[in-house]
């Protein structure tokens, strides 16, 4: 620790009223200071040069995240562990509650805040691609009375804002209208935690009859503040993705862009990464494109991308019991549609083997029967269980006699092949399923293996469908 | 110049506490310096490294970059507070049992971070996945064990799990 704490002044007037007079009394001569994950580094370097602080950590004022009918409104003051754990963002600002989980590590996400993250400058800051390509507004506040900016006005040079000395940032509002945009988030850095942007790009894109309609690209690392790309947007909308449109984007914005050398990374290699990424949102673009009334992003799908690693694993859990299958879906988040999920389903369930099937088949009740021989997770489980009953109605009807035969059936399969008899079983009735088992029964086991395989595919398929439709 | 001293009030490891320091002073210092509870260790005093990390009003923090007036009222663990009774005879946490068993601590100056961030990510995911237990430890860094023998502690913590048998030595 090379800093002196007694040659610092710190106050904590604890309201946004107060902070503000203090402001208007000496404008410049207090220094804002929330989280201090910055400033704080500072100190201990013994770099700080702000002589008098002022605290705006836990001001209610300025920590509150609010849904409006338009809008989310997001207080300055709430740090990125809010940011990712809040629903709302979670489902309708996805890039925002992503880069707030690449934010440094869970200890500076509890402390670093929204606003900081702005009001410090950086040409790196890890909120700013997304804030950029959601069309943000800031609104600022001083004792003067408010006033409302675009984001992208914000920055005004290598740290340097459009506050004034006597002015605050009070909140972030960020327009409820990108259900229906493609949406591209990446950060390329030295490793996924901690690590501080080489380059990141942020794209929302309205893609219809294969036409870019509306597009905001945001980039991070690439100038001295991060900044909107206007003249490679430009180069893109009204025009169908092509690779003639690929090559024309990448030109614009190699001479949009002015990144520099430092110890992070050279200006060559940003220029050609930042060309990549916007070519890989193309790309995905192209992949993508939807017809004019495509459905707006499946909602559950939406908020399933952003979720935290665990609810998104539990989700999975529910619609097949294989753990490996489960966490290689949550690998690939973000899925963008419905059809590119039961894609990715197919191929991970493919790739999967005999331990991570029969782990799955374990997850059913048999036929029959109400309870699983295993149960994965208790939330899971219990999802599990619910489309159990509904996929299985056909046996709640069946006759005793019936319900009797499955029952020595399912002993007899059991012993024969050493895992649970499974059927796809929505739509069919007890005696279907008791005739199909009694069919597979004559089967040698590496057969009935991959047709009980073949069998966890489908349920898995429709619960994924129940899933998004729910 | 010098500044006006405040006296601070907060809560630590369920004992209320008064210090009277500068208020840019970091809540590390102020642990270790006034209180005592050197059990936090300082790393790089940036933030990077998470060896001071200790538990602010239930959040995982760097006290290394808290000033102390910023504690003001809050509930602090340290890793003093993980195993409270230790010194009347009480038992280690499980986390730090693991600790012992799987080989999760070696020179032993990020292991008092590392038992606070597993100990918030257990107490957010019960059961955390390998990628949650990386994510969750992702700001603690450890130049001794390769973190394999770490992650393996939070897995058998979590699980409460009979220690695994004792890994190949290296």
């Amino acid at each position: 620790m090379r800093g002196d704490p007694e040659a610092h002044e710190l106050i904590a007037p604890g309201n946004l009223a107060a902070v503000l007079q203090l402001l208007a009394a000496e404008p410049g001569a207090w220094t804002p200071i929330a989280g201090g994950t910055e400033l704080m580094v500072a100190h201990a370097a013994g770099r700080l040069t702000a002589r008098k602080l002022v605290s705006l950590w836990e001001i209610p004022d300025l920590r509150f995240i609010r849904v409006d009918e338009g809008t989310i409104a997001i207080g300055a003051g709430v740090p990125f562990i809010d940011l990712r754990r809040n629903a709302a963002i979670a489902a309708q600002l996805p890039l925002l509650a992503r880069a707030a989980s690449w934010l440094g590590s869970i200890a500076n996400q509890s402390r670093a805040t929204l606003g900081g993250n702005l009001v410090n400058g950086s040409p790196a800051a890890d909120s700013s691609p997304a804030l950029l390509a959601y069309d943000a507004q800031v609104e600022l506040i001083s004792a003067r009375g408010r006033r409302t900016l675009p984001y992208e006005k914000f920055h005004t040079g290598y740290k340097r804002t459009a506050l004034a000395p006597d002015e605050l940032l009070l909140a972030v509002h960020l327009p409820r209208r990108f259900a229906r945009h493609r949406q591209y988030l990446r950060k390329v850095g030295t490793r996924r935690a901690m690590a501080i942007a080489k380059v990141a790009l942020a794209g929302t894109a309205l893609v219809e009859e294969n036409v870019v309609r509306e597009l905001r690209l945001g980039a991070a690392s690439v100038a001295p503040y991060p900044t909107r790309l206007y003249r490679t947007e430009e180069a893109i909308l009204g025009n169908s993705i092509t690779e003639e449109t690929i090559r024309t984007a990448r030109r614009a914005l190699l001479a949009e862009i002015a990144p520099i050398d430092d110890i992070r990374s050279v200006a060559e290699y940003r220029r050609r990464v930042a060309a990549n990424l916007v070519e890989e949102f193309l790309r995905e673009l192209m992949h993508s494109a939807a017809p004019v009334d495509a459905p707006l992003m499946n909602a559950a799908l939406a908020a399933w991308n952003s979720a935290d690693e665990s609810t998104a694993l539990t989700q999975m859990l529910a619609c097949c019991g294989a753990r490996r299958w489960a966490s290689a879906m949550v690998a690939m988040r973000p899925v963008q549609d419905q059809e590119a999920l039961l894609a990715v389903a197919d191929r991970i369930w493919a790739a999967m083997e005999e331990p991570d099937w029969r782990e799955a088949f374990a997850c059913h009740p048999r036929i029959g029967e109400r309870k699983a021989a295993h149960a994965s997770a208790p939330p899971s489980a219990q999802k599990s269980a619910q489309w159990s009953r509904q996929e299985q109605s056909g046996a709640a009807q069946a006759e005793a006699r019936v319900l009797e035969e499955l029952a020595r059936g399912n002993a007899q399969y059991e012993e024969r092949f050493g895992f649970t008899y499974i059927v796809c079983a929505t739509g069919k009735s007890a005696e279907e399923m008791l005739d199909l088992l009694n069919r597979r029964l004559g089967s040698d086991r590496a057969t009935e293996l991959r047709e009980a395989a073949e069998q966890q595919r489908q349920i898995t398929e429709i619960r994924l469908r129940k899933w998004m439709a729910a | 110049m010098s500044t006006r001293w405040d006296s601070i009030r907060f809560t630590v490891n369920g004992q209320p506490r008064t210090v009277h320091a500068p208020p840019m002073k970091r809540l590390l210092d102020v642990l270790r310096e006034d209180l005592h509870l050197t059990g936090t260790k300082e790393g790089c005093g940036e933030g990077e490294c998470g060896s001071c990390s200790v538990r602010m009003n239930g959040e995982l923090v760097n006290s290394c970059l808290v000033p102390v007036l910023q504690a003001e009222g809050a509930q602090i663990q340290t890793v003093e507070g993980l195993a409270p009774d230790l010194d009347s005879g009480g038992a280690l946490h499980p986390l730090q049992e693991a600790f012992l068993h799987c080989g999760g601590a070696q020179c032993g100056i990020c292991t008092p971070g590392m038992l606070m961030a597993a100990a918030q990510l257990i107490e957010r995911h019960p059961h955390p996945s390998q990628a949650e237990i990386r994510e969750g430890l992702a700001g603690n860094l450890c130049r001794c064990t390769g973190f394999a023998r770490i992650f393996a502690s939070v897995v058998a913590a979590a699980t409460h799990a009979a220690p695994e048998q004792e890994p190949d030595a290296r």
